[in-house]
């Protein structure tokens, strides 16, 4: 069981706007490694996130799932294997109630109604929300609504998760909550953030992106420690460092 | 323009519903035979923004009043006429159902006038003729003015022809018209400015986005389209026309019918025994001097010479009317107080 | 302008409070409640005109489902009294066009206008009423389910939940925007001006647009392919979803072919 494994080659994308959000990235994520993906606003992280989950089709560059190449012919396949948490859980939750929302992909997935709800409840229970299922989306708390965007993508038992700002918006216990269950995850992890303290401990390995090119990637602290780097690439070192500095 | 279920008979509610109904799977159907996944995203949170967008009041200038934005010219525009409809239809449902704008049974009503006409009229006709192709600010602010005002007009005169149709509202047709058309020519106008400020702004930003849409779903030229609208109205006029005349020459209809089937009307009609108490109450009641059944001593509850004063209401059941239907208010009152009881104690 | 924002948002969300509670009332299949509704609506539109007393008997409904479902009294009302302007509207141009004097009571003529007025607007109190009872008692993503059950076209019915989903998000925005913008000018005046409305709606425009644009991408990450299927399907119970219809709709049917108010009347006169 190693083969859930992220590849990306070259990528280019921009929008119809011309902007060049990615000129040339290219990395690899092995079985199970969660990584953290760092850069400041507009460095490209989400137009990353989105090229491989192969939302945004780039001009050039290939993405390659534990083997499958991205195209129009296998993005089936690689969305069943790829799990995508978005920024804004409001984008996400856009069924009437918690359940239908959870249920939404494995519906998708053709599963039968019995398999779908015990999918459902196995997620919910997962990320300590199993009692908020028969809510309606908007009667959620920010806490809770991200909870539930995550069980939304984990009902789809994905190989892989690609999450966006997952901390965004959480209180500090919520938040602690969060990088806990992070951690404990099994999958294939990248992770887009500003929160570097959520990388420094749920990610060993870090990407540093900047203006749409790869300024870095190596190990967690070595990275956060580079102060150099980090100007470069209009970054503040995490909170828990910054009194090891001075 | 919002119609009222009380101004409405259930014969003109009830065609409305169904003319709706028909434009409704027409739309649906339309929309399927174009699958576009992204469609229905967008379609729902458009709705929303109309929605909230109506919460916004903006200032007429020179009048001093108020006004908020209808949206159809909008939703047209970005989502072509099959969409739009059923929108708006979702628009107006969410009104009636949380703030009480309209009713229940006006909903047919209500979506044929304002989502009707600026979708299937005013949009294919009138906006894409002047301003489909190659837009500027200048085609764009008569576009959406003219045809925010000639949607607006027949959604008006709908909303006369339909409410003459019931028969409940004694306003007369012609003064009806010319309180309607001259407020709703202002409306639209305001609505036309406001949503050409709305489309050019959008031109200016993001200009892919009109001219997708422009592209998306044409409504086809020559298609049975015109004539199977051109097809609704003239049924709906007909049924319309066909269940006023019905509705006044039988001012209940319903009643009449019954009567004449069931005799109810005999059923509960006095047999001495209610003309004794009648008689009885003369004295008790006389502080209702001048109702008139005084007179009436032999004669029973049914109608007597009232036939020549044309609404056939008698003094005897104005009386029974009174203290019948203050006891069944009551009584209605008891009985839910009584269940708020039992339900109480239930829980 | 903002009271009347803040007023509506309110009213959003507080419905969308009490319709989340759990009676049994709240309970029943939104499709039996939409029947009821509706057949509610078409009795009360029956009458004539002039027709005050047998519209009576029908007060019972709102009544009852009032202390059936444990809704505020005061909701209900508040709620109908939204409506009242429309409500009074609706009625008041009859007693300036029809004089014709129907009875004269204390001496004073009553035109049949009056009448009609009056009936005019105790039957949308009671429209009114019912349908404010019906968002009140129904959760609104069921009620739409509802309506998909009842045969409505399920493209129609998914953006509807869509809608109803980015409500209150939007609503949201809008408030948001609206305060800022009354600080920002310094003035009391009520409205935003025509021009500043069309660069205020079309930024929330195309904010909604890129948030459309996200959903759907959303929606095809979790492996959308055009058709969106639900879980659970409501379910019919005939014991008491169907009782509840055919009790009302009998109900009704007993006030609109049966004179209540005037067998009561006769029941109490009699003694
Ligand atoms: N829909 C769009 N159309 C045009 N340009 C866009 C769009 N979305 C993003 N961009 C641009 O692409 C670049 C990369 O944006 P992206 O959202 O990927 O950055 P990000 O690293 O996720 O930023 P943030 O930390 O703020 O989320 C930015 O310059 C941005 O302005
Ligand atoms: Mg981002």
């Amino acid at each position: 069981m190693s083969h859930h494994f992220l590849e990306v080659n070259d990528l280019y994308y921009s929008y119809p706007d011309g902007t060049e959000a990615l000129k040339g990235v290219s990395l690899r994520l092995e079985h199970g490694e969660a990584v953290g993906l760092v850069g400041a606003n507009g460095a490209g992280k989400s137009t990353l996130l989105l090229a491989v989950a192969g939302l945004v089709f780039s001009g050039s560059g290939t993405v390659n799932i534990g083997g499958a190449i991205l195209s129009k012919k296998t993005l089936g396949e690689i969305r069943r294997r790829l799990g995508f948490i978005f920024q804004d859980p409001e984008d996400q939750l856009f069924m009437p109630t918690v359940f239908d929302d959870v249920a939404f992909g494995p519906l998708n997935q053709g599963l039968s109604a019995g398999e779908v709800s015990f999918r459902v409840e196995e997620a919910l229970r997962s990320v300590g929300a199993g009692h908020l299922s028969d809510r309606p989306a908007y009667r959620l708390s920010g806490g809770e609504k991200r909870a539930v965007s995550i069980a939304a993508v984990l009902s789809m038992l994905p190989d892989i998760l690609l999450m966006d700002e997952p901390s965004s918006g959480l209180d500090p216990r919520n938040r602690r909550m969060l990088i806990g269950l992070l951690g404990d995850f099994t999958h294939t992890r990248l992770i887009a953030t500003h929160d570097l303290d959520l990388v420094l401990d749920v990610c060993p390995r870090t990407i540093v992106l900047h203006r749409g090119e790869i300024a870095a990637d190596g190990h967690t602290e070595e990275i956060f420690r580079d102060e150099g780097l980090l100007e470069r690439c209009s970054l503040e070192p995490p909170l828990c460092m910054q009194g090891v500095r001075s | 323009m919002h119609m009222a279920d009380a101004l409405l008979s259930p014969a003109v509610g009830g065609t409305m519903w169904a003319v709706t109904a028909g434009i409704t799977a027409y739309s649906a159907k339309k929309l399927k035979d174009s699958p576009d996944d992204s469609r229905v995203p967008l379609m729902g949170v458009l709705g929303a923004f109309i929605f909230a967008a109506q919460m916004i009041n903006f200032s007429i200038p020179v009048t001093g009043s108020s006004g908020h934005l209808g949206g159809g010219m909008i939703l047209a525009i970005l989502l072509g006429p099959y969409a739009a409809f059923l929108v708006l239809a979702s628009v107006l449902i969410v009104q009636a159902l949380f703030f009480a704008d309209g009713g229940i049974l006006a909903l047919g009503c209500n979506i044929f006038n304002m989502a009707f006409f600026p979708c299937f009229f005013a949009y294919p006709f009138i906006y894409r003729k002047i301003a489909g192709q190659n837009p500027t600010y200048k085609k764009i602010l008569i576009g959406t003015t003219l045809s925010a005002v000639i949607a607006l007009q027949l959604g008006a005169f709908s909303v006369v022809i339909e409410t003459m149709a019931s028969g409940i509202s004694e306003l007369p047709f012609n003064t009806f018209v010319l309180l309607m058309q001259p407020i709703h020519l202002a409306i639209g106008i305001v609505e036309g400015f406001v949503t050409a400020a709305v489309v050019s702004f959008v031109w200016k930003e993001r200009p892919e986005v009109l001219e997708a849409s422009s592209n998306d779903m044409p409504l086809q030229r020559g298609l049975p389209l015109k004539k199977v609208l051109a097809g609704f109205v003239v049924a709906a006029l007909f049924t319309g026309g066909i269940l006023s005349w019905f509705a006044s020459s039988y001012p209940d209809g319903l009643e009449w019918s019954m009567a004449r089937t069931a005799g109810v009307e005999e059923l509960e009609a006095p047999e001495g025994g209610a003309h004794g108490f009648l008689a009885g109450l003369q004295e008790k009641l006389a502080f209702l001097p001048d109702y008139g059944f005084r007179q009436s001593g032999t004669v029973t509850l049914e109608r007597p010479d009232t036939e020549t004063r044309w609404p056939a209401v008698d003094p005897g059941t104005t009386v029974s009317g009174f203290v019948g239907g203050g006891l069944t208010l009551l009584l209605a009152g008891a009985a839910g107080l009584l269940l708020s009881r039992t339900a109480g104690r239930c829980k | 302008m903002a009271k009347k924002l803040d007023i509506n948002f309110n009213e959003l969300v507080s419905c969308s409070t009490a319709a989340s509670g759990s009676s049994l009332v709240h309970r029943l299949d939104p499709r039996a409640k939409w029947l009821v509704t509706l057949a509610f609506a078409v009795t009360a539109t029956s009458f004539g005109k002039y027709e005050i007393a047998r519209l009576m008997p029908l007060f019972f409904y709102p009544f009852a489902m009032i202390a059936l479902s444990g809704v505020a009294v005061a909701d209900v009302l508040r709620r109908t009294a939204l409506a009242a302007p429309f409500i009074l509207l609706a009625g008041l141009f009859n007693p300036f066009f029809d004089r014709h004097v129907l009875i004269s009571l204390w001496g004073f003529p009553l035109t049949g206008g009056w009448v009609s007025f009056l009936s005019i607007t105790l039957r949308s109190v009671l429209v009114v009423s019912s349908v404010v009872l019906l968002s009140l008692t129904t959760r609104s993503d069921r009620l739409f389910s509802g309506l998909g059950e009842l045969g409505v076209p399920s493209i129609f019915v998914v953006q509807l939940q869509f809608l109803n989903r980015y409500i209150l998000l939007l609503a949201g925005e809008v408030q948001r925007i609206v305060r800022a913008h009354s600080l920002r000018s310094g003035s009391r005046r009520n409205s935003v001006s025509l021009f500043l409305s069309g660069s205020m709606l079309g930024i929330l425009l195309l904010k909604s647009m890129d948030r459309a644009a996200r959903v759907h991408w959303a929606m095809l990450a979790r492996g959308f392919d055009g058709e969106v299927r639900t879980a659970c399907p409501l379910k019919f119970s005939w014991q008491r979803d169907g009782a509840f219809v055919l009790i009302w709709v009998a109900f009704f049917g007993a006030v609109r072919f049966i004179d209540i108010p005037f067998l009561l009347f006769g029941w109490a006169v009699g003694k």
